[in-house]
């Protein structure tokens, strides 16, 4: 015990110490920021100033509205966004649509002038026009036809049309100054039609056993959270296990420590020890949210930016803890073993893609989850232990399972964990001292029906 | 004699085998207590997967190891000190951190650990090393924290493979005299290694192994008596060489920088062929019977083998 006492101590000292722990600690939260806000923010951003953009007016009668609409002079909810465009940003929404409603967030804005037609054919005033597009006076223009009222049809051409978001939002603003003609030229009231076309507003309850809540959409962007936390510490620790074995494989330190200790409290001290500078880290996190949901929240409202914080039920704390552990356990034994068999950390990454794939399923697998999460492929996908830590995490966040399913998932995956570890045990100490060449699979089996 | 009736390491047909290799096979030994024990051979003939054994790192497929009189179990791990061949430390780990470490998984702790590092490393003087990390460490350094890994505990039995290589001559020296300390204070040693000129200065006694066997054991001095060729240093001035020439007398003469080695033939008294080097009025300036060294019999053993 003693012995075992120190293999843990050890891990976890020279670990914690370490600058590169603090490092790890502060940023770790603003990489998950980063992963989950910046992708869809670098989408919606556009470098450079106002699109600069020409109208050809051969209606003779629309610019003015055109030019209004492009200038957004009329604001932006005035019935000249889409219908179907919630007023609010509905929870269970998948990643992509996020993405999109955070890329119309950031709208897009033009510099527009009008082209006089002054007798002259289409032809030469698009000549001319594409002349000042390959020059760099102009980014695009848009011909806006005699009969745009019937059909409905303009064209717009563009330096790159491969900027969706910006032909989308001309399309959308002409269509709007095009409806805005047709309601006047038959009589209707805008205001009217605005009232008419003004969508639901829906209020998103979650129904829990506490009763009621209201999810405002940050019950998504939560579960994410979450589902990503589980899934990059468990990445990030097994790499510090895989790294760990394979450094006392390759200074071969491993065979002064087993003439000292025997394999299991070896291989268990090491993962238990590892275990806990996680489990500090995430506790550190754990405690830096609490702090901010207790005062940053209330100094932020109190200087007026409201900001408000998924209510964390305490059984949550719980759960995440029982299946990070059983993550992290199953994985680190993986990644121990494949440490045992290489020997050297670049051989041990090659060695352990396969692992790293049924994490990343594990994952992926989170989305359908989300969606559906008492569908039957989450039940089972929640039921594999491999997946487990973040599928069954994702299912408790997003619509609470029936205890029996949580308590069997949790015991189909400890259970996993201890084989995993009689495994381990029986494979490592012969890997551990097995210089010069990397172990095969077959070789391995043999090492477990030997021991 | 004592060395007849205790023995701290006894072992007894052991074989051991990877997959269709036989690594060890039937190796029956017995170490005395208090006495340096070389366990010499070629690289690759057995030696590393021997100590492994009696460290109680792997275990034999046949035979038994018997350690302090009991039979070999992780329990008695706390009495042996084991220095690898294949040895290192942790690179980014303080050398005080390191020792305590390996202290702990010897069971020994707090103020106990600290004395005996301080005592240790002072001895090697690398006392002003001591908050270093293991990688700013010379190769040289490494290896005598590595030494003080294996000897902190105070074992009874220090095992100690190749404990020479890498070392300078004068850490090679101070290493040696470490030994004998040992060995003065009672502790049993096991000494593995391929160099013969080491083995020679330091072992008591010898266990030879060559491809998985054991191909001699005994005290050194038996084993070189045994070993007698028959030989003869000789220097001369003036004219002997009609005596060396009679191959009734002399087999074989060897000629060195400034002296000769002469083989005697079958069945001659080394004491005739000085009468008859006398009597020929040669003037004789050295004559010795010369041993073999170790060197000579592992090359005439393993070389018996090929």
């Amino acid at each position: 015990m003693t012995k075992f006492l120190a293999i843990l101590k050890r891990e976890y000292n020279t670990r914690v110490r370490t600058k590169m722990f603090i490092v790890a600690t502060v940023l770790g939260p603003l990489m998950i920021l980063l992963f989950t806000v910046v992708p869809a923010l670098i989408f919606s951003l556009k470098a450079g100033g106002p699109t600069r953009l020409a109208v050809v007016d051969e209606s003779e009668r629309m610019y003015e509205r055109v030019r209004g609409s492009l200038l957004n002079e009329r604001g932006e909810d005035e019935g000249g966004a889409p219908a179907e465009k919630p007023a609010m940003p509905a929870p269970n929404t998948n990643a992509q649509e996020r993405m999109r409603q955070a890329g119309e967030a950031v709208r897009a804005t033009f510099d527009v002038r009008q082209v006089p037609l002054g007798g002259r054919s289409l032809d030469s005033i698009q000549q001319e026009l594409n002349e000042q597009v390959l020059k760099d006076q102009l980014d695009g223009y848009v011909i806006i036809p005699k009969s745009v009222l019937e059909s409905g049809e303009i064209e717009y051409n563009g330096r790159n049309t491969g900027d969706v978001v910006t032909s989308n939002q001309i399309r959308e603003r002409i269509s709007s100054a095009v409806r805005d003609q047709r309601m006047a030229d038959n009589k209707i009231n805008p205001q009217l039609m605005d009232e008419i076309n003004k969508p639901v507003r829906m209020v998103t309850n979650k129904v829990t056993e506490t009763g009621r809540e209201q999810d405002s959409g940050q019950g998504f962007a939560f579960v994410f959270i979450v589902g990503f936390l589980i899934y990059i510490t468990i990445i990030m620790y097994g790499q510090v296990v895989l790294a760990a074995v394979v450094e006392e494989k390759e200074t071969r330190i491993a065979e002064l420590l087993f003439s000292s200790v025997r394999s299991f409290p070896l291989l268990i001290g090491k993962l238990i020890g590892v275990s806990l500078v996680a489990l500090t880290q995430l506790a550190i996190w754990a405690l830096a949210f609490g702090a901010f949901a207790m005062w940053g929240v209330n100094a932020l409202s109190a200087s007026g930016l409201s900001i408000s914080l998924p209510h964390i039920p305490a059984s949550f704390f719980v759960y995440f803890f029982l299946f990070f552990l059983l993550g992290y356990f199953i994985y680190a034994t993986f990644y121990a073993l494949v440490g045992s068999m290489v020997t050297t950390t670049q051989e041990g990454g090659q060695v352990s893609m396969p692992v790293l794939f049924l994490l990343i399923m594990g994952f992926y697998l989170a989305f359908p989850v989300i969606r559906s999460p008492g569908s039957p492929l989450a039940f089972w996908v929640s039921m594999i232990p491999f997946f487990s830590p973040i599928t069954m995490i994702v299912r408790i966040v997003t619509q609470t399972p029936p205890a029996w399913q949580i308590l069997l998932s949790l015991a189909i995956g400890y259970a996993t964990v201890v084989f995993l570890m009689w495994l381990a045990a029986r494979i490592y100490r012969i890997g551990m001292l097995m210089y010069g060449k990397r172990a095969t699979i077959p070789e391995v089996l043999r090492w477990v029906k030997q021991a | 004699m004592k060395e007849e009736t205790g023995s701290t390491l006894t072992l007894t047909g052991v074989t051991k085998r990877f997959d269709e290799f036989t690594a060890v096979n039937d190796l029956s030994l017995r170490v005395r207590p208090g006495r340096i024990f070389g366990l010499i051979g070629p690289n690759g003939a057995g030696k590393t997967t021997t100590i492994r054994m009696i460290v109680n790192i792997t275990a034999p497929d046949e035979g038994t190891i018997e350690l302090f009189g009991q039979q070999i179990n992780p329990e008695l791990q706390d009495r042996i000190g084991y220095l690898p061949e294949e040895r290192g430390l942790y690179k980014k780990m303080k050398v005080i951190d390191q020792l305590r470490f390996f202290g702990e998984l010897k069971n020994v702790k707090g103020k106990n650990a600290d004395e005996a590092i301080d005592r240790w490393l002072a001895r090697v003087k690398l006392t002003e090393w001591k908050n270093k990390k293991a990688m700013e460490l010379s190769k040289g350094m490494q290896q005598k924290i590595q030494f003080i890994a294996a000897v902190m505990h105070d074992p009874d039995l220090m095992i100690l493979d190749e404990p020479f290589s890498g070392l300078d001559p004068v850490n090679q020296e101070v290493l040696k005299e470490i030994v004998l300390e040992l060995k003065a204070a009672g502790k049993t040693i096991i000494f593995s290694t391929h160099q013969m000129e080491m083995a020679e200065r330091l072992c008591d006694d010898i266990c030879m192994i060559n491809r998985s066997n054991k191909v001699l054991d005994g005290t050194l001095r038996e084993i070189k008596r045994s070993f007698g060729r028959n030989a003869v240093a000789l220097r001369l001035e003036g004219d002997g060489q009609r005596v060396l020439d009679d191959t009734a007398l002399v087999a074989k003469v060897e000629q060195h920088s400034d002296e000769m080695e002469a083989l005697l033939a079958e069945g001659v008294d080394a004491q005739e062929l000085l009468r008859q080097l006398v009597a020929s009025g040669a003037r004789v300036t050295k004559f010795e019977l010369v041993e073999p060294s170790l060197n000579d019999i592992f090359i005439e053993k393993v070389g018996e083998v090929e």
